[in-house]
């Protein structure tokens, strides 16, 4: 594998200020990982663990609040390779004061400027995104057509409308919208959210970016258009193969379409490493967290072989005042003694165990 | 336009049309009422202006015996209706013609003030909505809010002062100011300066920027981000477009009470200064004709803010 | 558990640290300048209305018509008759006070009764309510002012009975507005279910815990506009009449001598109108940014 990855995200950081709490929220607390050519990343993780803010951080899309991002993303393809999160360090001030940030303050307009520069050829043309609530993702005010169009003129060679027309219905078509030509020139409102989130991924794949990133790309649809959106993800990966880091809470998507899993709690990532491995029940040299999200999964194996559905206990992690130890270590029930006073009070690192597979938690270390 | 867009809006135009007939009649009821609850007997005085013959005959009757107050409604309505607004009681002429005589300087004066006060608050709205609360806009709606509490009588005084030392040109009255080098800016003050005093411009500025803020923060303006597509082009519909027309038709009314004032400063002879010496001379029927064509005009707004609503928002004709 | 939309509105709730520590002092200096206009305000009033003033606001000096402020015994100079400036506001405040409380009243009384009808039964209420806020929509107050002027006599009492009775539906969709949200909340319901007597359910928990703010906000943007009202009209010349004094009719008295380059005397009563319609504004968008927790500013 010495093929540079086309996305390497390294130490990310994001946080927000909290006025009300006076203190910083980590949501993102140094990610690293890296997202293969042609691989399909998922990142789980339950809700507030900062999948989605990482997604955001890498699209530049934090960008009017308080957000004090920090860390390297390199994006590299044929033709591009840049820090998207060039420079952006000189735009926040931090006053500090006994070791911890007391304020951040940030030149918002040199911040977003310095995005839009950064992100300028990249958000939309190398970079794609679908979101989650596809209704109310789309421009309610536009046709759908029109803002496919709008993607494929700006960001493709075809520039004339009667193509971008063309290539537009061909797209529709291609994530099976029925009646493409009728769908072209109806609003938001006229469509299901099912047919939404379709022509939200025929916008994205319109303007044949090199990574999409879809962010819970089921969430807020129903249960049984969930499984045809899936499909419908599963087909297109088959067949154009596009490099995609998929964002899911549900295991159950993440296990349908990735080749590479990173388990992600509380800001960091507990877990990395190849699908089969992280995905399958009987691989057993796991990160706790990762077995309590797979055991909470309601599978008939796990139902049968305990006779009820395994929760994981306690409450998400209090982003302000992480613990010194590891994150999960309050929840933890895999603690021995012989790590106990590790894992209270060091952090572990995200360390190899096995050639590509790497587990942020003392249980592996020596 | 396609057909399919011009439904919706004839089918809006038809509703709003046939609220504005119900909402004038709401006002002609309100206005009769109020003159009918006056001491002193208002209505003889209206009755002289109507030309038929029956009409007369009518008040006579009515001089000896007093006929009920819906008669003397519907007997007003019916007059109006065909365009009988009754006769000044000062000058003896056509109420109707007197007014729109008059209306037409005042729709300009309303439509001007409209345009400049837009052009403050439209642009310190947008800015402070992309920017945030910042050592410019803050001091920026500072000062909207200074203005929106200056009295615009004394306002009006400052302008005038200051336009008779710096250009030397006096107030007379509009139009009569013609010989002199800068008579053309002499008319555009009262326009300036009923846009900037009329109060509303802070107000103006709050409901903007809340509007465009709210645009901002919806998913699909972060869909547009994302698509490296152009925000304001997403944006302008939801977040300017329909919020200043909407700014427009609730406005109106309040620049409408200003001109009364304004025209009175500047002497521009409006449907404001007509009604300021109607009500000195106690001159009914004038302000009665004056109430209802201002309700036409604040009418003709709202009228033109839900035409301009259902042709950009594709979701109103199915409301 | 926070799902990724409610996070994305928390970073638009928070925003740059400066910026909202500065703002949350702003909003606190908005109310602090109210409270000294409204402290001012009150206690000028009372001293007017015992007459406890620093001269006679009817006594005329010839000697010294249209002193500058700082003169010797007027400390905010003399009018064109050489009334004293300081005596004549502090007695201006009285025409509209009372008058001013009295519109306020007519429009939180009725506004309230009738939001409250309209939020808790809705239907054809509703569309009454919908016609006739549209009703007194399409009237320019001061042309409908005027109206009522003309057929009755000029009395600011009747000016300030058309300016609350205009401001009635204003207060009443808001309550309505306030009882929609309550009502979608099942706050309501929760009340109902517990047996509360209605009475105590609109007065205790919807009015008392829920509308006080809203009411109190209003009011002061209802002062703000009594007082551009009746300053307005002496200034036409159909409020308070010469020589009683009103910020109004100072300012119309005073602006013959205006083009002559003597400003004082227009512009001493128009500062007082702004200083003091600023106070209320700022004092009801910073109760309204703190207490009801929207950012307007």
């Amino acid at each position: 594998m010495t093929i540079a990855p086309l996305l390497k995200i390294e130490d990310l950081r994001t946080y927000f200020y909290s006025r009300s709490k006076q203190a910083f929220i980590r949501s993102v607390d140094g990610v690293t990982v890296d997202v293969a050519r042609g691989e399909t990343l998922g990142v789980v993780g339950e809700s507030g663990s900062g999948k989605s803010i990482t997604a955001l951080s890498v699209m530049g899309l934090i960008s009017g609040g308080p957000g004090v991002i920090s860390g390297k993303v390199g994006f590299k393809t044929d033709t591009v390779q840049k820090n998207l999160l060039h420079d952006l360090a000189s735009y926040v001030t931090l006053t500090k004061k006994d070791g911890r940030i007391m304020n951040a303050s940030k030149d918002l307009v040199g911040w977003e400027k310095n995005v839009e520069r950064t992100m300028k050829g990249v958000r939309g043309k190398e970079i794609a995104m679908i979101f989650q609530n596809p209704k109310s993702s789309l421009n309610p005010f536009i046709p759908v057509g029109k803002q496919i169009t709008e993607a494929i003129q700006l960001h493709t060679a075809i520039k004339s409308d009667q193509e971008a027309k063309d290539r537009a219905l061909y797209w529709l078509d291609r994530v099976k919208i029925d009646s493409p030509r009728l769908r072209f020139d109806n609003y938001p409102y006229g469509l299901s959210g099912g047919m939404c989130q379709r022509a939200m991924i025929a916008m994205a794949l319109a303007s044949e970016p090199s990574l999409l990133i879809a962010d819970e790309p089921t969430t807020g649809l129903d249960a049984t258009i969930q499984s045809k959106i899936v499909d419908l993800l599963a087909e297109l990966k088959s067949e154009f193969g596009i490099t995609t880091m998929l964002i899911s809470h549900d295991i159950s998507i993440i296990s349908r379409l990735s080749d590479s899993v990173a388990v992600m709690y509380g800001g960091t990532i507990v877990e990395y490493g190849p699908a089969r491995d992280i995905l399958a029940q009987e691989f057993k040299d796991k990160h706790p967290y990762a077995e309590a999200l797979l055991a909470s999964i309601p599978t008939t194996e796990n139902i049968k072989e305990k006779g009820y559905l395994q929760a994981i206990t306690g409450d998400v992690l209090d982003t302000i005042n992480t613990p010194p130890g590891c994150r999960f270590y309050g929840r933890c029930h895999c603690v021995t003694d012989a790590i106990r006073e590790k894992c209270a009070y060091k952090e572990p690192d995200l360390r190899e165990i096995a050639p590509g597979h790497k587990v942020r938690c003392w249980l592996y270390f020596d | 336009m396609k057909l399919s867009a011009i439904r919706p809006i004839a089918l809006v135009l038809s509703r709003e049309l046939m609220l504005t007939a119900l909402l004038l009649l709401g006002v002609s009821f309100v206005v009769f009422i109020i003159l009918y609850l006056s001491p002193g007997d208002p209505f003889s005085v209206l009755l002289e202006g109507q030309s038929s013959a029956e009409a007369r005959a009518g008040i006579r009757e009515a001089l000896g015996v007093p006929r009920s107050w819906y008669a003397q409604y519907l007997s007003w309505l019916t007059g109006m209706l065909q365009g009988n607004f009754g006769t000044s009681i000062r000058t003896g002429l056509p109420v109707l013609t007197e007014v729109l005589r008059v209306g037409l300087n005042t729709l300009i004066l309303t439509i001007g003030s409209m345009l400049v006060t837009l052009l403050i608050a439209v642009p310190i709205a947008l800015y402070s909505a992309v920017r945030g609360t910042n050592k410019i806009s803050w001091p920026l709606t500072m000062f909207a809010y200074v203005i929106s509490a200056l009295p615009v009588f004394w306002f009006g005084y400052i302008v005038l002062y200051v336009f008779m030392h710096k250009f030397g040109i006096f107030p007379l009255a509009f139009g009569s100011s013609s010989g002199q080098k800068y008579a053309w800016l002499y008319a555009l003050l009262p326009i300036f300066v009923l846009g900037v005093g009329n109060g509303t411009i802070s107000e103006v500025i709050r409901s903007l920027r809340a509007e465009m803020g709210r645009v901002m923060a919806e998913d699909y303006i972060r869909t547009a981000k994302a698509k490296g597509a152009a925000v304001w082009k997403h944006s302008f519909k939801e977040g300017l477009l329909i919020p200043v027309t909407e700014i427009i038709a609730a406005k109106i009314p309040f620049i409408l009470g200003g001109a009364v004032i304004v025209e009175q400063v500047f002497n521009w002879p409006g449907m404001g200064r007509m009604a300021w010496q109607a009500a000195q001379d106690r001159d009914y029927p004038v302000i009665m004709g004056i109430a209802i064509l201002s309700a036409v005009f604040v009418r003709m707004g709202s009228l033109f803010q839900s035409v301009v609503y259902v042709a950009v928002n594709p979701r109103a004709s199915k409301e | 558990m926070k799902s990724y939309t409610q996070i994305s509105g928390e970073i638009g709730e928070f925003s740059d640290l400066p910026f909202w520590k500065k703002a949350d002092l702003v909003d606190l200096a908005y109310v602090g300048y109210g409270l000294l206009i409204v402290t001012l305000v009150v206690a000028s009033y009372i001293l007017g209305s015992f007459n406890l003033l620093p001269r006679d606001p009817q006594d005329l000096d010839l000697e010294l018509m249209m002193a500058p402020p700082g003169t010797a015994g007027h400390a905010l100079g003399t009018d064109f008759m050489g009334r004293d400036m300081l005596s004549r506001l502090i007695v201006g405040i009285q025409a509209y006070f009372l008058p001013g409380l009295l519109a306020i009243g007519i429009a939180l009384l009725f506004g309230t009764v009738l939001g409250v009808v309209t939020g808790y039964r809705g239907g054809k209420f509703d569309t009454a309510i919908t016609y006739f806020t549209n009703l007194v929509d399409s009237f320019p107050r001061l042309v409908l002012i005027l109206l009522v002027v003309a057929a009755f006599k000029p009395s600011i009492y009747y000016i300030m009975l058309v300016v609350g009775l205009t401001n009635v539906p204003v207060v009443a969709s808001l309550i309505k507005g306030k009882i929609l949200f309550l009502k979608q909340k099942n706050f309501i319901e929760a009340d109902t279910a517990l047996g509360l007597p209605t009475r105590t359910i609109i007065l205790k928990h919807i009015l008392w815990h829920n509308c006080r703010t809203l009411l109190i906000i209003q009011a002061t943007l209802g002062m703000a506009e009594a007082i551009l009202m009746e300053t307005s009209l002496s200034y036409l010349g159909f409020g308070v009449q010469e020589p009683t004094p009103s910020w109004g009719n100072m300012v119309q008295a005073g602006a013959n001598y205006f083009m002559q380059g003597k400003f004082w005397p227009s512009t001493a009563p128009a500062l007082a109108i702004l200083f003091t319609i600023l106070g209320f504004h700022l004092l009801g968008d910073g109760l309204n940014n703190i207490l009801e927790g929207k950012r307007g500013a």
